[in-house]
This record gives structure tokens, sequence and C-alpha cells, in this order.
């Protein structure tokens, strides 16, 4: 079996390429023509493919022998626009591309931001309201990007009759990941930490990585929808101070109530930014709760489905993240050099 | 009156969210290559159909106006296609690649009765046109001299300097500079008029995929002369405009609301520096003030897009005079033609 995975020297994609290594499937791993790969130590059976999505003509040719397309290929930064145009441009690009060849299988890498959490109460699970237009325009531009690219991803799926995974990861952290928007607002190296109690949606990169092995070859996967988080999370305080300890960091760290925040946030927008057209994030009430909203998360129907449990349990993970590098593939010294594939 | 884009990037956006302000127009279609750019274009302004097919949307919606919004190297099909389908053309700078395209286009809507207009936006911000109308009622005295300068890193990754993705600025002659120069060259044109000579220097100071990111050029005019200017390596970012006049002389950065005068003052001239320096310094806190809250609302630095846009629209509902003519098209693009670098890269 072979897997084409975009965005595969991205934090997220290196551990998936080596998640599928381990579970020995052939991966052609589609990274950008500029993409340096030195220190990722993929061996020489991983197949290097170098494309752009947004502009490479040769994007058929990526699937040749491949039965499973895990895309995980998103642009994470710059403005909404160039979001846009490498996010959901781009995946439409591939998948016109994929429509024009044998493969059928697709795992989508989604977001947790498709889900609107102004209107979840309670619990958040697969069955959570998702952003609905015009709506989801008022929301930040990854949100927008990721909305957009399952939109597209699923009216592809339905179109070619092809078996789709869709997997939502919460927060995804990890070795130099530890930091994550949830934990609050941070002035250089203060802390605002708004609901200190409140729990973070995580999954670390390996656990989330091995998901994404799974779905690609476990047929109980196709046509699923599946969050992924490793449990119920930790609390935003203790996730802190994880991070302020593994990482070195002092600084002060201030407790606001979730209630006392957004309440102000909620008195902010109506008296003075309700009319203006560039707020800060965390100024706009949608956006905040979307970062902090308390709520529950599980991962239920990932455990129904494929009967998954993390592969490291939450004291593993942060060995993993802010103890000695320990690298994941030593064992294997692959010394080989890579074979890569001109686009 | 009936509005189509073609082209739903980044500054279709700006366009879009000026157009929507604007009173009497119906946006009535979007194009882009991209159905999903398209189709979200349509969704988040309301726009009644979206294409992927200019000459599809052309032929169905017949708009009375086309904002050709897409990168420079398809202006000039996009555009003329728009004119033949009876529309009236406002097109992103630079307008085409090359003079003999602009003048085959601005030809070609003169023959159908259309218009033409360039986006020169930063002429229309607030900065530029308080000088000009200070020049019009005589107390800024004949322009002798303007400078322009760009200084803008365009070298970060991801823009004109994407590795992974050459820029379509790049093949422009001149590269990512050469889609700077419609600003610099409109804003020389309204203060010195047409040139009748330029000479450039075009130079590279870093590693990049751009062929140059340094320019200058002095530029003889019919009124006066020009200094022009682009810097990839200065900083901070800053559009400096600065216009010498017989009687005054102003400053502007367009990045920010900025705009100083300089003229005589009713004191002893050894103390004229003094006086000048005070009030300069309560301009410029009152500017830091402005900028920063028009980070919060408005069109920002786009405020000429806006400017522009309402003036082309009231013009063309009023058949009066547009606010860029055919003539101002031609002249611009005439310099910015003598401005390119005409020899092979160093």
């Amino acid at each position: 079996m072979k897997a084409l995975v975009t965005g595969a020297n991205g934090f997220l994609g290196r551990h998936v390429v080596d998640a599928l290594l381990a579970r020995g499937i052939e991966v052609r791993a589609m990274v950008r023509p500029a993409a340096r790969l030195e220190g990722l130590g993929w061996p020489a059976s991983v197949d290097v493919f170098r494309a752009d999505l947004r502009t490479s003509r040769e994007l058929p040719r990526a699937f040749e022998g491949v039965d499973v397309l895990i895309h995980l290929a998103a642009v994470i930064s710059g403005g909404e626009d160039a979001q846009f145009a490498g996010t959901v441009a781009g995946t439409e690009r591939l998948l016109d591309a994929m429509a024009t060849v044998a493969c059928r299988r697709l795992v989508l890498c989604s977001s947790f931001s498709v889900y609107n959490y102004s209107a979840v109460r309670g619990t958040l699970d697969e069955d959570s309201p998702l952003h609905q237009v015009p709506d989801v325009y008022a929301r930040d531009g990854y949100t927008v990007a990721k909305w957009w690219q399952e939109r597209v991803t699923r009216r592809f799926a339905e179109q070619h009759g092809w078996d789709l995974t869709v997997l939502r990861p919460g927060f995804i952290w990890g070795r130099e990941h530890g930091y994550l928007a949830a934990m609050g607002q941070q002035f250089g190296q203060h802390h605002l930490v708004i609901g200190p109690l409140t729990r973070v949606p995580m999954t670390h990169v390996e656990n989330c990585a091995d998901v994404f092995a799974l779905a690609a070859v476990d047929p109980r996967a196709r046509g699923r929808t599946l969050n992924i988080v490793d449990g119920r999370g930790e609390r935003i305080w203790t996730s802190l101070s994880d991070y302020m300890r593994g990482s070195g960091q002092t600084g002060w760290r201030l407790p606001v109530p979730y209630w006392l925040a957004i309440m102000m946030v909620r008195l902010a927008y109506a008296t003075v930014f309700r009319t203006a057209t560039k707020v800060p994030s965390i100024l706009m009430p949608n956006r905040f709760e979307s970062r902090l909203k308390p709520l529950r998360f599980e991962n239920g129907r990932l455990r129904e489905v494929l009967g998954w449990t993390p592969p490291l349990d939450h004291q593993q993970c942060l060995a993993r993240t802010y103890g000695p590098a320990v690298s994941v593939r030593a064992e294997r010294l692959y010394q080989a050099p890579l074979i890569e594939t001109q686009a | 009156m009936r509005t189509a884009l073609i082209g739903a990037g980044q500054i279709a956006r700006q366009h879009l969210a000026c157009l929507e302000s604007l009173p009497g127009i119906e946006l009535a279609a979007i194009c882009d290559l991209s159905p999903a750019t398209a189709e979200a274009a349509a969704e988040r302004y309301g726009i009644g159909a979206w294409f992927t097919d200019h000459r599809a949307m052309l032929e169905k919606v017949r708009p009375d106006v086309v904002h050709v919004t897409t990168p420079p190297t398809s202006h000039f099909k996009l555009a003329l296609d728009s004119v033949d389908a009876g529309a009236h053309v406002v097109v992103e700078k630079p307008a085409t690649p090359t003079l003999a395209e602009l003048e085959t286009l601005v030809g070609r809507a003169h023959d159908a009765g259309r218009h033409l207009v360039e986006d020169y936006n930063y002429l229309f911000n607030r900065a530029p046109q308080e000088i000009l109308r200070r020049i019009e009622s005589g107390e800024f005295g004949a322009v002798t001299h303007v400078e322009v300068l760009i200084c803008l890193d365009i070298l970060g990754p991801g823009g004109f300097a994407d590795t992974n993705s050459p820029h379509p600025a790049l093949t422009l002659a001149g590269g990512a500079i050469t889609d700077f120069l419609p600003h610099l060259a409109s804003l020389a044109h309204v203060f010195v008029g047409p040139h009748r000579t330029a000479q450039t220097v075009w130079s590279k100071r870093k590693r990049s995929p751009l062929p140059y990111d340094e320019f200058r050029a002095v530029v003889d005019a019919e009124r006066g002369t020009a200094a022009l200017g682009f810097s990839a390596s200065s900083q901070p970012d800053a559009f400096w405009l600065r216009v010498y006049g017989e009687k005054m002389q102003a400053t502007a950065n367009l990045f920010e609301t900025r705009l100083t005068f300089d003229g005589p003052r009713n004191v002893p001239k050894p103390l004229r520096p003094f006086f000048s320096g005070l009030q300069e310094g309560k301009i410029v806190r009152r500017a830091a003030l402005t900028t920063l809250l028009r980070k919060f609302k408005g069109p920002g630095t786009y405020e000429g897009l806006w400017e522009l846009l309402a003036r082309t629209y009231r013009a063309l509902a009023d058949q009066s005079a547009l606010p860029v003519t055919a003539k101002d098209v031609v002249e611009v693009n005439r310099m910015v033609e003598a401005l390119k670098p005409h020899e092979q890269r160093p």
C-alpha cells in the first residue's frame, strides 16, 4: 500500500510519515519545491515529490501508484487571502488532479476550528454545529480556509464517489510546539490565563499522527468524520505550567475567570468595536470563544469506530515534548540518500 | 450600475469592501479560476453570481463596469474582453505588462466609447489630494520638484520572493519593483506632468528570486523634476512623498496619515525653523493617533482606492470627467515604460 502525504515535512506531516512507515506503508511525501529536508532523517524508501499545490502542473503524476491520499497541507501563516489561496485553491487543484487518476481513498486533515463554538453547549463532539454561511466569514482566516477546505473536499468526494475520512484534530502539540493559543494571551514573558481550569482539547503530535496512519489503512474509517483528542484534555493552568517549566520560561501568570473575560470582551465589542472593521481576534467575542470557551471534549467516536487509544500517555507526551531530544527513528539508522521526484 | 470583478484575491477584497459601501452599485458577478475562491467571495459580499470563465460571465451578466483584479500578466486579455463586451474597465496597476498592450487597450476602449481607469490609489489618499488642493489655490506656489520613495520589505517569504512558487510579477521587466512603478509614476505625473527624459539605476542588494530590489530614477518632466525610488532594504516600511513648491514644501508618509507643510511664517526669519518645528511636532503627534485609529476602522492605506472608486462611479453616473482619464493612463504608462530597466540585470 502506498500513501501520498501532502504537507509531509510539516509539524504533523513528518510524524504522519513516521507513523505510516511504522505500519509498513510506502510513502510518497509531497513537499514544497524549496523545502529543506535535512534533519528529517527520512529513509531512502520515502519517495519525495516536490510540488506547490498553488501552481504545480505535475500534480496528477504525484498519484502514480498511490492507494490513499493523506491531505495535510494547509497554509497557516500570512494574510487571509494567502491562507485561502494556499489551503483551499491548493486543495481544489490537488483534488482536480486526483479526479484524473485511479486513487479513490482520501483522508483529510480538518480542524476543530470548523465547529461553531458559540453554538456548542456542554460537550463538543462530531455532532456539534459547524459554522454556517455567512457567519463563517466573520471568523479568522485560518478558520475560513479550513472550513472551506473541508467543504471543497466533501464536494469532490461526493462527486467522484471517493472514500473520504475527515479527521479533525484539536490543538496539536509536541516538541517546539508546546505553546497553544488556548493558553490565553501572552504579553512578552507574562501570561493572561483566561479560564485557568478550562480543559484544552489537545492531541500530542505523535498520537495524532498515529490516527492518520490508522485511518489510512482501516476500512472502518471510510466515510467517517472523527475528532482527534488524546482524552478529556489537561487544564490550561497545568498545560501552561508544563510549558513554562519545560521551556525554561519565567514570567507572571495572571488567572482571569472565563466568565469575567468574555463579559469584558462582549462589553468592549458592544461599546467600542462593533462598528470597527479591523479588530484584534482576542477582542471579538466569537473568535474569543473559539479559542477559550470552556467545553468538554472526548474521543468516544474515535475509540468506538477505530478502537483507538493513544499510544503515548500524557507523561510520555510531556517527556517527548520537553525532555531530552530522542530521535523517533534513532533505532532505525537510515543512512541511504533520499530519492527525489522533481515536479 | 451593474459591476463585475475578474479575480477574487487579495486586492479584489479591497475593491469589494469599497463597492459594497457605495450607493447605486449592484455587485452582479465575480469570476476566478478557483471555483471556491469565486464562490466564497460571492457569499461574503452578497454577489449575485460567480463564474470561473470570464467570457461566460461577460456574456451572461453584461456588466456596466468590470474590475480586473487578477495578477498583472493577465490584465490585457481580460480588460480587452471586458471592453469588447461593452463594459467600462477599472484595472489594477500595472494595467498591462507592456506599453504596446496598454495603447492597444486604450485605443479599443476609446473606439468602443468605454472608459479605462487604472488604479492609482495612492494618488487619491488624503495627503496628495490636500497638496493638490493647496497647489490649485495658489498658496503652495508652482511645483519645482517631487520625490517619491517607497521603502518596503518585499523580500520576505510568501510574497514576491516566494521560493516555492514564482510570483507572477516576476515576469514583468524589472520584476516585483515594476509592480510599484505606476504608484511612483502617477504621483510624479500629477505634480510635474508628463516626462521628457528619465535616468534610472536598477540594482540588487540581497539574494532573492527578484531580479532587482533597489531602484532610483531622476525624471525631467514638463513642469519640473522628479526623484523616484524603491528600496526593499531600507526599514521601516514607508511611502515618502515630498513635494517642493515655490512657496511651500510638503512631506507625507502615505503608509500613515502624516502630512506636514513648511512655508512662510509671520515671524522673524531666524525664528522660522523653531516655530515650524513646533507645528510639525504637533501635526505628527496627531497623525500618530489617526494612523493608530484607522487600523481599527475603514480602508486604512487603501483610503485612496475608496476615493478613486467613489469618484469614478459618480463620474460614470453623471457622465462627467473621470478622476483618471485615458490621457493620464497613457502618460503615466509612458513614464513607467521609460523607468523600466532596458539592459540585462547586473
